[in-house]
């Protein structure tokens, strides 16, 4: 049975017909063609999929898209508004923590919601945050390096504001 | 040493817009109108006869479009050997080896598909040990191998047996490596569409998509042309997307021809995990003689590698791995004996440095026992026996550039490797390990060629298109040919675009292996280059009624070097030359064979890691505290990307060391395949990490340089289990050193 379901990303309101058993992933990138968020494992032990539902980091694999009716989701599509990079995806850029990429959705959006709880963060915090977050190419170092840079910039723009 | 604008800058990736953003395409993401979805039915036996296949339930389920079997597949493909079909014919050789396919609609019906077809085994004594395998009477695997023995490879160079008889100390060892999973983010996926009846584009998630070519065209009877493989960006590789062999990139072609519909397939998690040709299981057996002041009088290494019910990679690179070991010391006694051993479990690879970090973990391992008995310091003992430039190795390659020794005194003056042997702390411990690794291969059996090509077009607006035969999976391969093409054009970077991974509109080349897009690649793209850039000041001579050699090219500029105010915009000199009657554009093309020096490379890059740690005696946990990586690359063309690839590799070395293994039952089953119980390293699990670029400046590289990606693994496992016996006093000779191993060890003694 298909289900009727109003769902907001990145500000947008989609109405989509999903049946009961499909997940918010799949929603985002078969129906709504939003295919920055990917799946690596399928089965909520990568993060490559994690996007922010109503402001807090899920991962979409594990999210069944029922759940989301009327809820916001927001997705690395979302981060960039008129194609200005968030200073979360200019850091990674920077600070060489991208390097197939196939994580990188993930990592970022992981990033943003810990950066909004933790404007300061040491290392170890860094590390525990992306714990949940697979990378097979980068050894860690350069996005934990691009998250504790990002949070200075980000800190530093409210000090600013 | 010049001033470069761009070559030996930490230059951002150039697609890291594509990729922060997520607007970066992989074969996964594709979807093409009409298309289906396919799905491998795989054998639940290790060794089995296939008696009958009943696929009529299947063909009958609405939205099936097609069922295949082996009787459609006709075709036959390998690396080593010529031993595989898409769709096992008459037996299974092990657990999720390929019997059927099915194409339909969606992938749901493809599952209901397969579960109604009908498979009748007579099950075969299956072996699962290459010891047992090689032994008199074992099950016969394949036909034309009646021992079981799917290659053998021999290195020998001066004689052993001299050398043990001049040494002071002699000593033999055991060691055991353990399989390995790729773990590629993006699985290995495919989508298949036929333009006419007899033109075939592979989407493919590979590395080497001119060679997955080959094999395809060769497979289905089509001339090479009429097979184009497209990769888009590729979520990953480390060795396991190479050529074309794994079933699906034949099936797929197969049932979109019979379907006439495109058709898209891939592993799941749990086949990517075991069925991407992991690092196969090593055996290895080193002999060492040494004098009393540490010089090695020779080594001998006997390898048995594990290929699993195909050869594949595996016999090949069980050979590679003898020529390497010979380079890393100047000793001239060496012979190595590799046999490469069918079993009935899935088949094996290679994985970042060709199973060279598993030969590597038994020699390194084995001279830092040699340094503990006979209290020598293993770091001087290695550089003491250090290969130097200008040496000719026991193999017989000459290295033309070699920073091994420096690396080993880099790494250990940053660990403060002196202060902390001079002052102990208890359960702490200092490994080193050190290593070589090729840049490019010429792999025995095969042309003897190593190549990558390039082209290069200025276009109207003063850009240029860069197309190359190497493939950009991760590792920031586009940036570093940027910055080449850049630098010898006089180019903004931004300026550059960069195609790869087309065969119908990149020149051929081996694609992405063995180290080599950096060096081989690079210097195919600056043949091109400056050719290009010859063309470009001659164009602007004519245009300013001068002599070329009055000009130099420079920030998106052609000027008089004695004025540089006067010149013209790169694009205007462009378009001068075109738009006019007898015009010409500027482009050029260049292939270039690295040269071998009568060896397997044209050039080796060399490292070494030391690592501190702490073991824990009660639960026989290790943390690592401490990586320090020095790699000699020649020269770092970036060394933002460098440091990554460092980074990276000493994470999967580390995964090696300390506890990533494939898990098979008795049955060859995988235990272990999903990310929970597989255990690769997390943020938390891994320690700082110091990487040190050592530039050995490569007399033929790209500005000197080399490789750097597979030696940035190599060295770690072997530095962590020397730092173990420090800690803690055991010898640890199987991989992975998990906290039971050592744990009972430490109960033991
Ligand atoms: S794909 Fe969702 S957690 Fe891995
Ligand atoms: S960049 Fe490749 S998985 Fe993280």
């Amino acid at each position: 049975m298909k289900h009727r379901l109003t769902i907001t990303v990145n500000g947008e309101s989609h109405e989509i017909f999903a049946e009961s058993r499909r997940t918010l992933l799949e929603v985002l990138r078969e129906d709504l063609h939003l295919l920055g968020t990917r799946e690596i494992c399928g089965e909520g032990e990568c993060g490559a999929c994690t996007v922010l539902l109503d402001g807090v980091p899920v991962n979409s694999c594990l999210v069944l898209a029922v759940d989301v009716n009327g809820r916001q989701v927001e997705t690395i599509e979302g981060l960039a508004p008129e194609g200005r990079l968030h200073p979360i995806q200019q850091e990674f850029i920077a600070k060489g923590a991208i390097q197939c990429g196939y994580c990188t959705s993930g990592m970022i959006m992981t990033a943003k919601a810990f950066l909004a709880s933790h404007p300061s963060p040491d290392e170890e915090q860094i590390r525990g945050a992306i714990e949940g977050n697979f990378c097979r190419c980068t050894g860690y170092a350069r996005i934990v390096e691009a998250i504790r840079s990002s949070a200075q910039r980000l800190s530093g723009a409210q000090e600013d504001a | 040493m010049p001033d470069f604008r761009y070559v030996g800058r930490s230059v951002p990736k150039v697609d890291g817009r594509l990729k922060a953003t997520g607007s970066a395409r992989y074969t996964s993401d594709l979807s093409f109108p009409t298309m289906l979805w396919a799905d491998l039915l795989r054998s639940p036996h290790p060794h089995a006869r296939i008696l009958n296949i009943d696929t009529s339930r299947a063909q009958k389920l609405p939205g099936v479009k097609a069922v295949i079997t082996g009787q459609d597949t006709p075709m036959s493909f390998g690396v080593s050997k010529q031993d595989q079909t898409p769709l096992a014919r008459h037996k299974v050789r092990h657990v999720g080896d390929a019997v059927a396919a099915v194409a339909a609609v969606d992938m749901d019906t493809v599952r209901e598909a397969l579960s109604r077809i009908k498979v009748d085994y007579q099950e075969l004594p299956a072996v699962f040990e290459p010891r047992r395998a090689l032994a008199p009477g074992a099950p016969q695997i394949h036909q034309d191998a009646p021992d079981n023995v799917a290659g053998r490879c021999r290195y020998q160079n001066g004689s052993v047996e001299q050398a043990f008889a001049e040494a002071d100390y002699v000593c033999q060892h055991t060691f055991h490596t353990q399989r390995m999973a790729h773990l590629c983010p993006e699985p290995h996926n495919c989508l298949a569409v036929w333009e006419d009846q007899d033109r075939l584009t592979l989407y493919l998630s590979s590395q080497m998509p001119s060679l997955a070519s080959n094999m395809l065209a060769q497979a289905f009877g089509l001339p090479s042309s009429k097979v184009r493989v497209v990769t888009n960006h590729v979520g990953g590789g480390f060795g396991s997307k190479t050529l074309s062999r794994f079933p699906m990139d034949y099936v797929a072609p197969i049932l979109a021809k019979r379907t006439g519909r495109p058709v898209k397939m891939g592993h799941s998690r749990a086949e990517e995990f075991i069925y991407s040709s992991f690092q196969p299981a090593y055996e290895i057996n080193v002999k060492t003689g040494v004098k009393r002041d540490g010089t090695i009088t020779g080594r001998h290494f006997q390898v048995i590698s594990d290929c699993g019910g195909y050869a594949s990679y595996v016999p090949a690179v069980t050979s590679v791995d003898g020529a390497l070991q010979g380079v890393l010391y100047r000793y001239q006694n060496y012979l190595y004996e590799g046999t490469a051993v069918y079993t009935n479990l899935p088949y094996g690879g290679a994985l970042r440095s060709v199973g060279s970090t598993q030969i590597h973990f038994a020699g390194e391992a084995q001279l830092n026992m040699i340094a503990a008995e006979l209290g020598l310091d293993p770091v001087e003992l290695r550089i003491h026996n250090a290969t130097r430039t200008g040496d000719k190795t026991a193999v017989g390659a000459v290295v033309h550039s070699c920073g091994l020794a420096e690396c080993l005194e880099k790494v250990a003056h940053e660990i403060g490797w002196k202060e902390k042997k001079a002052d102990p702390r208890p359960n702490r411990g200092l490994g080193v390990g050190c290593g070589v690794h090729f840049t490019g291969i010429r792999y025995p059996g095969s042309p003897d060629a190593d190549f990558a090509g390039a082209a290069i077009r200025f276009n109207d607006d003063g850009s240029v298109n860069l197309a190359t035969s190497c493939v950009d999976i991760g590792p920031g391969t586009s940036t570093v040919l940027s910055q080449i093409a850049a630098e010898v054009l006089g180019v903004d970077l931004e300026c550059i675009h960069v195609v790869y991974g087309d065969t119908e509109n990149c020149p051929m080349g081996f694609g992405t292996r063995a180290s080599r897009n950096t060096a081989i690649g690079g210097k195919a793209v600056m043949n091109a280059a400056l050719e290009a850039k010859e063309h470009l000041l001659k164009a602007a001579a004519q245009k300013m009624n001068t002599d070329p050699r009055e000009l130099e090219a420079g920030w998106g500029r052609v000027y008089l070097r004695s004025r540089p105010e006067e010149g013209h915009d790169i694009a205007e000199i462009v378009r001068f030359h075109r738009y006019r009657s007898n015009g010409q554009a500027i482009m050029t093309s260049c292939h270039w064979d690295a040269p071998s020096h009568g060896n397997t490379s044209f050039a080796f890059s060399f490292g070494a890691k030391a690592v501190e740690l702490e073991v824990d005696p009660g639960t026989g946990r290790v943390k690592v505290l401490e990586v320090v990586a020095a790699n000699d690359l020649g020269k770092a063309i970036n060394p933002l990307g460098a440091v990554g690839q460092i980074e990276g590799g000493v994470y999967m070395g580390l995964g090696a060391a300390l506890g990533e293994a494939i898990l098979l039952d008795e049955q060859g089953r995988m235990q272990n395949a999903n990310f929970l119980d597989y255990r690769a390293p997390t943020a938390l699990d891994v320690p700082p990490i110091k990487s040190i670029l050592v530039e050995s400046n490569d007399p033929v590289g790209p500005f000197g340089a080399k490789g750097v990606g597979e030696m940035a693994m190599i060295g770690t496992p072997d530095a962590v289990a020397g730092a173990v016996f420090d800690a803690c006093g055991q010898w640890i000779t199987d991989l992975p050193i998990t906290a039971e191993k050592l744990l009972s060890a430490l109960r033991d003694r």
